[in-house]
C-alpha cells in the first residue's frame, strides 16, 4: 500500500498556488490535510499526476469571526476551529459537529475547508455547511468568486470547483444569539462516518418554532437540506407531535444508498430518528426552550 | 476417576501448591520495557544488506481461470529485480504443507498456477529494490483471465457438482462426516422437549495489527535457508515447510521474530515464508514478504469459522439436558490447510459444562471462493461454545427459567471429575457452581436485575445475558487426524523443549523455540516458572528464541498450551540443574547429597543451615573448578528438556471415542447488561462481569489482560467484525473503515474475578487461560440482546448482530 | 509520469536531532523515519490513518505518520518513541505508568498509545476514566481490550501531577520547550533499506 509516484509542487503564496493549479487544470490535486487523500493514494485508488501541497499558504490559517460570520480560512485545522471560542459563541453547530470528525489526531491536520471542498456525502462538515447556508470562496486564475452551499455540492465527492480552482475560505453565517442548534448523528463506532446524522438550528420565537433548518448527511449523493421538515417545523409548537411530523418528512422521498453497513430501508430509518434527536436537542438549547 | 496413561495411576484431584514464592504475582512483565521503548524488532522492521522486497500481484476475480501471465513490462520498471508467475514457481517450490483431507487435490500453491479460486489470491511476485518499486512495476503485470461462474454461497456449493473449486477434487465438499457418541437417537425419542435453533456465525478475522511476514536468505553454496519470520514453525514438522521450499531438513532455519499480535493468525502461516523463499532463491538475495493490510485480509489465510448451524437439544420437561445434536457446514473457503482442526477444538468441549450423556456431530466443510480459514482465538471452540450457548437460552425461554438456573441444575459436579465427556474428551477438574455464584455476585445479579426492570419500567430495552463456557487447552496431536478411519501418520506428538544454561555467575539463560513472541507474555511466563525453581527476580533471566536448525522439539503457542507446556518443561530441566547442583553442592560442603535441601537460592545441609552453597558458587564451581567436581561429572551447567502433552489417549477405531485429546479444561462465566436502541438497533453495553477459572494462576494480571482483551474481541464479534463477500465473491470489508475493530469506546469496563480449581495433571496446576473472553463473550452478549428485546421475542442467530440484522429481528416479529 | 521522479532534500528535526534526508514526494512519513533514519519504533498497522500505530508527535500534535508524505514535514519537529525515554536508564513516567499497569501485550500499538498518552495528559491532566476513553479511542489496540491501558493513563496522569521527575526529556510540545542536543540516549541507528 505505497502510493504511486507524482509530481510535488509546494506553492509558497497564494499566486503561486493558483497559477499551479492553473496550469495543471484536472490533473493537479489539491493536498491540504490529507487525511482523505492520502489514505486513497495508498490504495492506489487515486493517482494524481501532480499533488500542489498548499500547507505553506500560512494566510490561510485564520479563523476569524464577527457578529455576522465566522469565517475559515483554507488552512485552518479542524481541531483549531473546534477549540475557537468566537466559533463556540457564533457557530456552535459546527463546533458540535467536529466533536463527530473522526478522532483528534485527525483533525490535527484535517481542515474545515477541505472537508467542505472534499464534499463527502457521508462527512459532517459538508453538512453543517448547508445548514448555516456558508459561502464558498474559490480563487482560480480568472479571479476569485462566491459559491452559495446550496449551489456547492454537485454529486458524492463533486463541488462546483472548477479544475484550476483552489477554494480559500468558507464563510459560516453566525447563529444569532439564542438559538438553539443540534447535531448528531449514529455511527458503527465512535469517530466513524455517520450511517446519518442531521443538524438543526431555530429559534423559539413567543413559544413557537421560528427559522428552522434541517440538514442531514450520509443519506444521499450531497447533503441534503430537509426543507419539508423545515416547514413542518416552522409555527409549530416545540412538542412531540411537531418533532415526529418533521422528522417523517425529512426522510421522506431519500434514497440512502445501501452498503453492508445498512440497507436503504434501515438508513432512513435511523435517519428520522437523528432527526428528531436534533430538533430535540436544538429546541433544548434554544433561548426560551427547557435548556 | 481417570488414569493417567503414562502412569498408569489414577488422577487425583489436587490442591493448588500453596508454598508458592514467584507464581500467582501480578509482576511486572519482563519483556515490557523494549517495547515501550519502540525497541521490539518486528519482522517488517528488520533488513538485511542487499535485502529486496516482494509484492505479490493478487487476483481480482473469485474465480477465473489463468490463460496468461505477461511479466515483460514488469521486468523493465526500475528496481526489480525479479518478477515470478505461479507456473515459474511450481518449478522452484513445491505445495505448502497442507494438513487438509486431500491435499493432492486441493493444492495449495503460493501462487496460483491453473486458476484463481478467490479474490486476493496471488498470481505473481514482483521482487524489487523497495516495496514502492515493487507495487509500481505489480501495476505493469499483465493478467488475462477467463471468469467462471462464482461459488459463493457454501448451501449451494454443497449440492453443486458442476462447478468446482478443486476441479480434482470431484465436489466442493472437503470432508463429511457423522460423529455418534452415545445413545442419541434413544435420548432423543425418549426425551419430553426437543429444542431446536439455527444459526449462522459470520466470518470474521483475528486481524492482528501487524500482518504476517518472513525475510528468507538462501545460501546456494551451503543448501542453507533461513527464515526471519513471526509465524510458528513446529519444530518438529518444520521438514514439511523445508521440503516445500526444497531445502533439506536439517538446512532449514526458522528464527521466531515478535509480532504485533497474532490471535491465531501467525500460527503456522508459511505462506510469507515460501513466497520469501522463493523470492531469495530467484534472486540470490534476502528477500522480504511483509504483508500491508491489504495483503493480510485478502490472502493472509487468516479468516474465521463461517458457520452454519441446525441444533437440537433433547431435555426433560423440568430442564434436564439429555442430548445434543449438532449439524454444521463450515464455509473454508478456496482451501483447507488445517484440516477441520476447528471442529476438533469444538468436540473437545461440544456439551459445554453439562452432564449431556449422548450428541451427534454432522460435520460438512464446503469450500468456496473465498480465502481459506486460518485460526482466530478460540479455533472452532468458541463457535460451539455459542452455539450451545444460543440452543440453552431458547430451552430457558420456552420453559420459563432462569437461565442462571437453567445452567446450574445441568453442570457437572465437582465430584465427577476428571470426567469423560461422550466424545471421549477429558475434562480434567472443575467447579462451575463457584464460578458461576462467583459471578453472579461480581455482577451483582439480583440487584442488576432490579436495576433491569426498573429501566424497562421507563420504556428502556434492557437486557441481561448469561453464559457458562468451556476454555480447553493444551490440545493434542490425535485432534488433527482422528477424522480419518486410516490417517497418513497417527501423530501424537506435541512436545515443548526449552534449553537452559546457568552461566558462571549463576544467571540463568532459556532457550524457548517454535515461539515468536505475540504479546501472549511468553518471555514473562517462562520467567516467572524458572523464579519459582530458583528463587531469583524473573527480570534478571536472559531469555532466548531459537530457531528450528539444531533446534529442540517444540510447537510454540496455540490452544492455549504454552504456559502449561513451558511449566512442564522448565521444571524438567530446572530439576536435571538441580540435581547437578547438587551434586556439586555437595562436594563443596563435604556433605552427602541427600542430607542437603534446597532453600531460597542455594542447597544446604538439612537442620544445618549454615552449612550452605549459594547457587552463584555452585555455578562458577561446575564451570571453571573441573578438578572439584564428582568424578563422574563434566564442567559446565546446563540442560534441555522435552516436554509431552501430559495426558493422551488414542481414539478408538471406530470414532466412537475419541479419546481425550484436550483435556486441560478450564471454563468461564459471563454476564452482561445491554441497552437496545429501537430507532437505530444500537448496543450499549451497561454492566460487564466476567469470572474465569484457569487452575493455578502465573500472573493474575497479564490474565486479566488476556480476558479483557479476548472479551474485546468477542463483543467485536458480536457486534461490529465481519469479512463480507459479495454474490461475485468481492470481498467489500477490505479496509479498517469496513473492517470494525472495536475502539476503547466499544469496549466495556470489565469485572472481574477469578477462580483457581488446579488441573491435576499439569505442573502447579496451571491450565491454559490465553483464548479467555472471546470463547464467551460472544453468548453473553447475543443473551443480553435476546433478553433486551424479549418483548418481540428476539432470538439472536446470526453474528454480528449488527444495527439493522437487529432491527430486522425486531421488525420481523413486531409484524411491521 | 515522468520515468525519474524528482527528489527533494527535506530537513526534519527528530528526538531533537537534525536530520538532512533526499526523498521522493510519494515517500511517506513512517517510511522515511523508519527506514531513513532507522527509528523503527513506530508501526504501519493499516497504512490507510485508522488503526494510529504509526501516530508521531508533528511539532507538538499528534500524527499518523502512514498518510503524511515526508515532504509535507519538511521543516517541522517530529518526536517518535525514541525519544520519550530521557535515558537508556531511565524510562519517562508514562512509560513506567505503561509497564506497572501492563498498558501493553505485543507493543505494536505502545509507541502510539504513549504518544497520544502525552497529548491527552498535556491538554488534561486529571482526566477521568471515560475521558481517557474517549481520549485514546484514535489508537487502535488488539491485544488488551483497553481497560489495562486507561489504567496506565490514569497512573501516569497521578504521577506527572506528583512532577516526577523525568530527566532531560527532548522538546515534547514543539517550540515551548528548549531542548538540548547533546541528550541523546538513542541515535538513530544505520538506516536499512
Amino acid at each position: 500500500m505505497k502510493p504511486a509516484a507524482f509530481e510535488y509542487h509546494r506553492p509558497e503564496s497564494a499566486e503561486e498556488a493558483v497559477a499551479v493549479l492553473g496550469r495543471l487544470g484536472d490533473e493537479g490535486r489539491i493536498l491540504a490535510g490529507g487525511q482523505s487523500l492520502v489514505p486513497l493514494m495508498n490504495f492506489r485508488l487515486a493517482q494524481p499526476e501532480h499533488v500542489v501541497d498548499v500547507n505553506r499558504l500560512g494566510e490561510f490559517d485564520y479563523v476569524q469571526a464577527d457578529d455576522r460570520a465566522v469565517r475559515v480560512g483554507a488552512l485552518a485545522r479542524q481541531s483549531t476551529v473546534e477549540m475557537d471560542a468566537a466559533v463556540a459563541e457564533r457557530a456552535p453547530l459546527l463546533r458540535e459537529a467536529l466533536g463527530f470528525v473522526a478522532h483528534p489526531p485527525i483533525r490535527h491536520r484535517g481542515t474545515v475547508v477541505g472537508s467542505v471542498a472534499h464534499a463527502d456525502p457521508a462527512a459532517e462538515l459538508p453538512a453543517v455547511a448547508l445548514c448555516l447556508e456558508a459561502t464558498v470562496t474559490v480563487r482560480g486564475e480568472r479571479g476569485e468568486r462566491q459559491i452559495a452551499a446550496k449551489d456547492f455540492f454537485l454529486g458524492p465527492f463533486e463541488t462546483a470547483i472548477e479544475p484550476g480552482e483552489l477554494a480559500t475560505e468558507v464563510a459560516f453565517p453566525a447563529s444569532a444569539p439564542g438559538t438553539g442548534y443540534g447535531f448528531v448523528e449514529f455511527a458503527r463506532r465512535h469517530g466513524d462516518f455517520a450511517i446519518a446524522g442531521a443538524g438543526v438550528t431555530l429559534a423559539l420565537r413567543d413559544g413557537r418554532i421560528a427559522d428552522p433548518r434541517v440538514v442531514l448527511c450520509g443519506v444521499g449523493p450531497t447533503p441534503l437540506r430537509a426543507a419539508a421538515a423545515e416547514r413542518a417545523l416552522d409555527g409549530g409548537a416545540p412538542d412531540e407531535e411537531t418533532i415526529a411530523a418533521a422528522a417523517a418528512a425529512a426522510v421522506e422521498g431519500i434514497e440512502p444508498p445501501a452498503d453492508m453497513h445498512g440497507g436503504t430501508r434501515y438508513r432512513i430509518g435511523v435517519a428520522r430518528a437523528q432527526v428528531r434527536r436534533a430538533i430535540a436537542k436544538a429546541l433544548d438549547r434554544a433561548e426560551g426552550g427547557e435548556g | 476417576m481417570a488414569t493417567n496413561p503414562r502412569t498408569n495411576t489414577e488422577i487425583p484431584l489436587v490442591e493448588k501448591p500453596s508454598d508458592l514464592k514467584w507464581i500467582g504475582k501480578s509482576v511486572k512483565r519482563v519483556e515490557d520495557p523494549k517495547y515501550l521503548r519502540g525497541l521490539g524488532k518486528y519482522v517488517a522492521d528488520l533488513g538485511f544488506d542487499g535485502m529486496l522486497h516482494a509484492a505479490v500481484v493478487r487476483s481480482p476475480y473469485a474465480h477465473a481461470r489463468i490463460l496468461s501471465v505477461d511479466t515483460s513490462a514488469a521486468r523493465a520498471m526500475p528496481g526489480v529485480r525479479a518478477v515470478v508467475t505461479g507456473a515459474e514457481a511450481a518449478e522452484i517450490v513445491d505445495p505448502l504443507p497442507d494438513s487438509g483431507p486431500a491435499p493432492e487435490q486441493h493444492v495449495l500453491r503460493v501462487l496460483a498456477v491453473d486458476k484463481v479460486r478467490y479474490v486476493g489470491e496471488g498470481v505473481a511476485v514482483v521482487i524489487a529494490d523497495t516495496r514502492y518499486l515493487a507495487e509500481d512495476a505489480r501495476d505493469m503485470v499483465l493478467v488475462e483471465y477467463e471468469p467462471l461462474d462464482v461459488i459463493a454461497d457454501p448451501l449451494v456449493a454443497l449440492a453443486d457438482t458442476s462447478n468446482l473449486v478443486h476441479d480434482d477434487l470431484g465436489t466442493n465438499i472437503a470432508y463429511e462426516r457423522t460423529f455418534t457418541f452415545g445413545d442419541v437417537e434413544g435420548d432423543f425419542a425418549a426425551a419430553d422437549i426437543i429444542v431446536k435453533d439455527k444459526l449462522h456465525w459470520h466470518r470474521c478475522a483475528a486481524q492482528a495489527l501487524d500482518n504476517s511476514g518472513a525475510i528468507a536468505i538462501y545460501d546456494a553454496g551451503s543448501g542453507e535457508m533461513t527464515l526471519h519470520t513471526n509465524s510458528i514453525s513446529i519444530t518438529s514438522f518444520s521438514f514439511g515447510l523445508a521440503a516445500s521450499m526444497r531445502v533439506a531438513s536439517n538446512k532449514l532455519n526458522m528464527v521466531p521474530h515478535p509480532s504485533g499480535g497474532s490471535f491465531g493468525a501467525r500460527f503456522s502461516n508459511w505462506r510469507t515464508a515460501v513466497t520469501a523463499a522463493l523470492g531469495a532463491k530467484v534472486t540470490g538475495r534476502p528477500v522480504k514478504y511483509s504483508e500491508d493490510r491489504l495483503d493480510h485480509i485478502l490472502n493472509g489465510d487468516q479468516h474465521s469459522s463461517d458457520r452454519y448451524y441446525e441444533l437440537e437439544l433433547a431435555m426433560t420437561e423440568d430442564g434436564i439436558f439429555k442430548s445434543y445434536r449438532t449439524d454444521v457446514v463450515d464455509d473454508y473457503g478456496a482451501y483447507i490447510y488445517l484440516g477441520v482442526g476447528t471442529h476438533g477444538n469444538a468436540m473437545a468441549q461440544v456439551v459445554g459444562p453439562y452432564r449431556i450423556q449422548s450428541t451427534e456431530y454432522r460435520l460438512r466443510a464446503v469450500l468456496t471462493n473465498k480465502c481459506q480459514q486460518g485460526a482466530y482465538r478460540g479455533f472452532g471452540a468458541e463457535v460451539a461454545n455459542w452455539a450451545i450457548e444460543r440452543i440453552v437460552d431458547k430451552a430457558a425461554r420456552q420453559l420459563d427459567i432462569d437461565p442462571a438456573e437453567l445452567r446450574r441444575k445441568n453442570f457437572i459436579q465437582p465430584d465427577q471429575f476428571p470426567y469423560h465427556i461422550p466424545t471421549g474428551n477429558l475434562y480434567d477438574s472443575g467447579d462451575y457452581e463457584r464460578v458461576l455464584d462467583h459471578a453472579l455476585d461480581e455482577f451483582d445479579y439480583a440487584g442488576m436485575r432490579a436495576e433491569q426492570e426498573r429501566m424497562r419500567a421507563e420504556g428502556r430495552n434492557v437486557g441481561i445475558g448469561i453464559v457458562s463456557c468451556q476454555e480447553r487447552s493444551v490440545y493434542s496431536a490425535t485432534e488433527f487426524w482422528f477424522w480419518f478411519d486410516e490417517p497418513a501418520a497417527e501423530v501424537t506428538s506435541t512436545p515443548e523443549g526449552v534449553k537452559l544454561v546457568v552461566d558462571p555467575m549463576g544467571n540463568l539463560n532459556v532457550t524457548l523455540y517454535s515461539t515468536p513472541f505475540w504479546g501472549n507474555s511468553s518471555d514473562t511466563m517462562a520467567a516467572m516458572l524458572l523464579a519459582e525453581d530458583f528463587d531469583v527476580d524473573p527480570q534478571t533471566i536472559g531469555i532466548d528464541y531459537g530457531g528450528t536448525k539444531g533446534g529442540l522439539p517444540a510447537a510454540g503457542p496455540g490452544g492455549s498450551r504454552l504456559t502449561v507446556m513451558y511449566a512442564g518443561a522448565i521444571r524438567g530441566a530446572a530439576g536435571k540443574i538441580k540435581e547437578k547442583a547438587r551434586r556439586i553442592a555437595a562436594e563443596m560442603l563435604e556433605a552427602d547429597a541427600d542430607d542437603l535441601e534446597w532453600s531460597d537460592g542455594g542447597f544446604q545441609v538439612v537442620g544445618s543451615p549454615s552449612s550452605r552453597a549459594e547457587f552463584a558458587d555452585i555455578a562458577m564451581t561446575a564451570h571453571l573448578f573441573a578438578t572439584k567436581l564428582p568424578d563422574d561429572l563434566q564442567s559446565g551447567l546446563e540442560a534441555t528438556h522435552v516436554y509431552d502433552h501430559p495426558y493422551t489417549t488414542m481414539p478408538s477405531k471406530d470414532r466412537s471415542d475419541l479419546g481425550s485429546f484436550y483435556p486441560c479444561m478450564g471454563h468461564a462465566c459471563h454476564l452482561a447488561m445491554v441497552e437496545v436502541d429501537l430507532e437505530t438497533g444500537g448496543v450499549e453495553i451497561l454492566r460487564y462481569a466476567a469470572v474465569h477459572d484457569a487452575g493455578t494462576m502465573v500472573n493474575p494480571r497479564s490474565l486479566e489482560g488476556q480476558i479483557i482483551g479476548g472479551t474485546a474481541q468477542g463483543v467485536a464479534t458480536a457486534l461490529l467484525e465481519e469479512l463480507v463477500y459479495d454474490d461475485q465473491g468481492q470481498l467489500l470489508s477490505t479496509s479498517f473503515m469496513d473492517f470494525l475493530m472495536p475502539t476503547a469506546m466499544e469496549v466495556p469496563e470489565l469485572l472481574i474475578g477469578h477462580e483457581e480449581t488446579p488441573s491435576p495433571i499439569t505442573e502447579y496446576g496451571i491450565k491454559g487461560g490465553g483464548e479467555a473472553g472471546r470463547m464467551m463473550a460472544p453468548g453473553a452478549m447475543s443473551a443480553a440482546i435476546d433478553d433486551a428485546l424479549r418483548e418481540y421475542d428476539v432470538h439472536v442467530t446470526d453474528l454480528p448482530a449488527t444495527p439493522e440484522r437487529i432491527l430486522d429481528w425486531v421488525g420481523q416479529k413486531a409484524g411491521s | 509520469m515522468s520515468d525519474a521522479p524528482s527528489r527533494r532534500t527535506i530537513e526534519l528535526t527528530v528526538n531533537g536531532e537534525r536530520h538532512e534526508v533526499e526523498v521522493e514526494p510519494r515517500k511517506l512519513l513512517a517510511d522515511v523515519l523508519r527506514q531513513d533514519l532507522g527509528l523503527t519504533g513506530l508501526n504501519l498497522g493499516c497504512s490507510h490513518g485508522v488503526c494510529g500505530s504509526c501516530t508521531v508527535l508533528l511539532d507538538g500534535a499528534t500524527a499518523r505518520s502512514c498518510i503524511l508524505f515526508a515532504v509535507q514535514a519538511d521543516g517541522a519537529e517530529i518526536t517518535t518513541i525514541e525519544g520519550i525515554a530521557p535515558s537508556n536508564e531511565e524510562m519517562h513516567p508514562i512509560q513506567e505508568a505503561f509497564w506497572e499497569q501492563q498498558g501493553l501485550q505485543c507493543g505494536y500499538c505502545t509507541p502510539g498509545m504513549v504518544l497520544r498518552t502525552v497529548e491527552l495528559l498535556r491538554e488534561n491532566p486529571d482526566p477521568t476514566r471515560e475521558e481517557v476513553r474517549e481520549g485514546i479511542a484514535s489508537n487502535l489496540c488488539r491485544c488488551t481490550g483497553y481497560q489495562f491501558i486507561v489504567d496506565s493513563v490514569i497512573d501516569a496522569a497521578a504521577r506527572l501531577r506528583e512532577g516526577e521527575p523525568d530527566g532531560h526529556v527532548r522538546p515534547l510540545i514543539g517550540a515551548e520547550e528548549a531542548g538540548s542536543e547533546d541528550d541523546h540516549a538513542n541515535p538513530a541507528p544505520a538506516a536499512h533499506p
